[in-house]
């Protein structure tokens, strides 16, 4: 899993009909130190995440899962990256807004 | 998934018998998150979506490419799985001023707010 920050979603008709319920966020990771690396990725959001949370998210077979549970049945989900968690609090977060308003 | 624009195409003759038949795309990653594979260019079937030079599009990477082409036998790891329409970041969220970048080569980069539009310049996508 990785931790990073919503930062926008991506609109896409044409897509895997299986995905069609679910928004495309674009998410940044945050490294260690809660900075964002700069490394942009496009997960599945079922949580209905509002753009800036900090969130956990899953890759491969574990993303799929998230979605709709099944190793064998989600196989029609060409997805391999999902939001699984909105992070609420975190104290590396904190660190970083410290960081930001010095 | 990554997002990535569409820059090219590849042809092949001899290739894997099961790859016959479907479209070979050169594709530009923005800011991917992967490092082992940072590279500038990479190869995505695009097994239903058609997809053009020019068009923004997700890609998903490992195993469910292969699904959606023809099972677990398929040489491939990259697909096309979105075209995508649209595209919005927001600039507070993603933190210092950074435009969204490509990797590998010059950067055409993109403004953050909107993905840009236009195609690039004739000749910077070419392998």
């Amino acid at each position: 899993m990785l931790k990073g920050r919503v930062i926008g979603e991506v609109w896409a008709t044409k897509k895997c009909p299986a995905l069609a319920p679910y928004r495309l966020r674009l998410v940044v990771e945050q490294g260690a130190s809660g900075a964002s690396t700069g490394r942009v990725l496009v997960a599945a959001d079922e949580l209905d995440t509002e753009t800036g949370r900090l969130v956990m998210v899953s890759f491969g077979s574990g993303a799929r899962n998230a979605i709709r549970p099944g190793a064998s049945t989600n196989r029609d989900l060409v997805c391999e990256c999902a939001i699984t968690q909105v992070i609420e609090g975190d104290s590396a977060e904190e660190d970083s807004e410290r960081d930001v308003s010095r | 998934m990554i997002l990535a624009r569409v820059v090219g195409e590849v042809w092949a003759t001899r290739k894997h018998r099961r790859l016959q038949g479907y479209k070979l795309l050169v594709v530009r990653p923005y800011c991917w998150y992967e490092p082992a594979h940072e590279a500038g260019h990479l190869v995505a079937i695009d097994p239903k979506l058609d997809a053009g030079r020019g068009d923004d599009v997700i890609i998903c990477m490992g195993a469910p490419p292969r699904w959606q082409s023809e099972g677990d036998a398929m040489p491939v790891e990259a697909a096309v799985m979105a075209v995508v329409d649209r595209c919005e970041i927001d600039e507070a969220a993603f933190g210092p001023p950074r435009p969204l970048e490509f990797l590998g080569g010059p950067p055409p980069t993109l403004a953050v707010g909107r993905i840009r539009t236009e195609p690039i310049a004739p000749g910077r996508g070419r392998c």
